[in-house]
């Protein structure tokens, strides 16, 4: 059949036909020799992006039965997928349609207007030609099951199963230890901005029990994990046997762990001293509800020292410098008469309310002392002041804040669920900054202190950006709509030797043994090509952006 | 060849912009209407990382006088970390091009985020610059794309 072509350039208002001669197009392109075999109708048109715009090009598609369209217009990034849209409405295959940025990359910055016409029909012709190599492609609809696991029931993993649970959708929350609540369930109270304090996170322990959409899973971990987003199969592994479960996404709220401050050369710890983390205070204060010397004196003195281990760590535990004024507090609420002296690098307490909170504590009379440098051996300390001055001082009790780590679960997590952790130990979401609690691989989410250091506040923002994520894309009943223009496999080049394997980021290649071939999860891979260009033997293809595709408008660029 | 020949030269460069950053940049460039080179053409890709060694030779061989590719800033790939890899195959095209007697200048490869409008423009006004001077690309050996 001979391919009959329609080129439509928009005028773009003024935008793009008071900068690009659109009538020249309209006759340069039609009569090139090259396009004799084809049959080829080039038209322009006011505002292709109108309602009246898009009618307009729905008609013509239809009436003219074009096999291939190509559009002149603004950048696929404004109105790709509104021109998609409108092929769907067609029989055109939206894959045989190409839009050409003669907006953005000619109109607009090319001053003058006959060599922004001749830059605009070099770029149709590349079009035109492009499209001819294209193929139609197919989107596939996969069911999807709505269900969530949650691995660690502290804070962030119950926020997140509060939020997501309900009448269409069950989560499945795996704890490692005999009761949910985590580590905030440990402490005596929460800072006062947070109102009743601990009692609220007691009561959402108490909503999780109550809830019939939540099952947890106690003294459980994670087995093994098959599947992509919406269709996971997960084992869980109990003290009472396995089970099987199915789930749409996975949200990793693994928590933190707490730097042995043995490991840094400056500070001791045993059990013999006075000397305690802040963990332990909280424990304390919430079993005995005072803070005792080992002797059972209440102290006279206390050294609360921040940033233990923190230049090891190489970053911020973000969250001490704020509880070590709590513990400041408590100590001062007990009996005014301590005397409380705070050891600190510079204070962080970048919230609404921290600066006044300090404000407020110092005016109780705590001493806080910025120092360069520090070593604690047992409740001796000895420091060096800001000026370069040595000092040293002896206490009743020392209180260490020590860097927050990840939990020892992570790495085993990471390389069950194949996501990747940053140099800080931590796991790596997909953007630190414009895509946080996403990772790598799709459907699976990472919340609260696995991610970095937080409080309670920011880990329950997490779980919530996660829940909403997932209630967005994961909705009971609907299909989901895998990416289109991904990576196929020529069998019949592929040499087997895996460099694919490596370089693809959403373990979307697998090998197959019998074969001896590469096989691509056409519903993970999204498409980016990075194992086209690790191919020796050219045995992979990415649709829609083949080299013969590209090699079109390659040749128009250089013609 | 004559300096004044090569001063009225006009370079034919292929640009290949990854679709999350730098096409994004050349789009921000154009409506800021910045004045930018004609001389290079984009050519969209979803990653750098996609630009194989087989697309930049034909490239060279079919007649292009320079070729930049450009994506988003290491650390900041909308595929985790393909700009990593478009590095790496980039460092060994440079010494293929060199070994076919191409002067390695004709190849570069650089980072543009999203906002980066005016260094898209500044990045492709001067790489157009720096081709015009090298003048015509010595490799012309034109098959059949």
């Amino acid at each position: 059949m001979k391919a009959k072509v329609g080129v439509y350039v928009c005028e773009c208002g003024p935008n793009i036909a008071s900068k690009v001669d659109l009538d020249r197009i309209l006759e340069t392109l039609p009569a090139l020799d090259e396009y004799r075999e084809i049959e080829l109708v080039v038209k322009k048109y006011g505002l292709l992006c109108s309602a009246d715009g898009k009618n307009y090009l729905e008609e013509e598609i239809k009436s003219n039965g074009f096999t291939h369209l190509v559009l002149g217009a603004c950048s696929p990034r404004d109105h790709n997928k509104t021109f998609i849209g409108v092929c769907k409405k067609t029989d055109l295959n939206p894959y045989l349609y190409k839009i050409i940025n003669i907006r953005e990359h000619c109109a607009w910055i090319i001053p003058d207007k006959e060599k922004a016409t001749e830059k605009a029909i070099s770029y149709l012709r590349g079009g035109i030609n492009r499209v001819l190599y294209q193929s139609s492609l197919f989107e596939k609809q996969l069911d999807i099951d709505p269900d969530v696991v949650v691995i660690g029931g502290g804070i962030a993993g119950i926020e997140t199963a509060l939020s997501l649970a309900g009448e269409k959708r069950n989560i499945y929350l795996i704890e490692k230890s005999g009761k949910i609540g985590g580590k905030s369930s440990r402490f005596s109270s929460l800072l006062p901005r947070q109102g009743k304090g601990l009692a609220l996170i007691e009561e959402k322990i108490e909503k999780v029990s109550a809830n019939p959409f939540i099952k947890v899973f106690l003294e459980s971990s994670l087995e093994s994990i098959i599947g992509f987003l919406g269709n996971f199969e997960i084992v869980v592994k109990s003290k009472n046997g396995n089970t099987d479960i199915k789930a749409g996404a996975i949200v990793v709220a693994s928590g933190y762990g707490l730097i042995d401050p043995l490991s840094s050369e400056s500070h001791s710890y045993s059990e013999s001293d006075d000397v305690y983390t802040s963990l332990e205070i909280e424990e304390m204060l919430k079993e005995h509800g005072k803070i005792m010397t080992k002797s059972g004196k209440e102290p006279a003195s206390v050294a609360l020292v921040h940033c233990v281990g923190r230049e090891e760590k190489g970053y911020c535990s973000r969250i001490c410098c704020n509880y070590m004024i709590k513990i400041a507090r408590y100590l001062k609420d007990q009996s005014d008469a301590i005397k409380v002296t705070e050891f600190h690098k510079g204070l962080c307490m970048p919230d609404k309310g921290d600066q006044s909170f300090h404000k407020a504590m110092a005016e109780r009379g705590v001493e806080f002392r910025r120092i360069q440098k520090i070593t604690q051996d047992g409740t001796k300390i000895s420091f060096t002041g800001m000026d370069g001055s040595p000092g040293n001082a002896d206490f009743d009790m020392v209180i260490l804040a020590p860097a927050i780590v990840p939990s020892e679960d992570t790495d085993s997590l990471a390389e069950l669920l194949e996501i990747p952790v940053s140099e800080t130990g931590f796991f790596q979401e997909m953007h630190q900054t414009t895509d946080p609690v996403a990772t790598s691989i799709d459907g699976i989410f990472v919340v609260g202190a696995a991610h970095s250091p937080k409080g309670i506040t920011d880990s329950i923002f997490f779980a919530q950006a996660a829940a909403g994520r997932i209630l967005t894309h994961l909705i009971p009943g609907e299909k989901i709509v895998p990416e289109v223009k991904v990576t196929e496999v020529l069998e019949a080049f592929c040499t087997g030797c895996q460099n694919c394997l490596d370089v693809c980021v959403y373990g979307a290649i697998s090998y197959d043994e019998s074969k001896g071939v590469s096989v691509v999860n056409e519903v993970v891979c999204r498409g980016c090509g990075n194992c086209f260009g690790s191919c020796p033997s050219g045995a992979l293809r990415t649709k829609h952006f083949t080299n013969p595709q590209l090699y079109q408008e390659v040749r128009e660029a250089i013609r | 060849m004559d300096k004044k020949v090569k001063k009225e030269f006009d370079p034919k460069i292929v640009g290949f912009l990854c679709n999350w950053c730098t096409y994004a940049a050349a789009d921000l460039a154009g409506s800021s209407k910045m004045e930018i080179s004609p001389a290079l053409s984009v050519v969209r890709v979803m990653c750098s990382s996609r630009v194989d060694h087989n697309l930049v030779l034909t490239t060279f061989f079919n007649g292009a006088d320079g070729i930049l590719i450009a994506g988003c800033h290491p650390g900041d790939c909308h595929y985790g970390e393909g700009n990593y890899y478009a590095r790496r195959r980039y460092a060994l095209l440079k010494k293929v091009t060199e070994s076919l007697g191409l002067e390695s200048e004709r190849l570069q490869l650089t980072w543009i985020s999203a906002s980066e409008g005016n260094r898209y423009a500044e990045v492709v006004n001067s790489f157009t610059e720096k081709i015009a001077k090298l003048g015509p690309s010595p490799i012309n050996c034109r098959s059949d794309l």
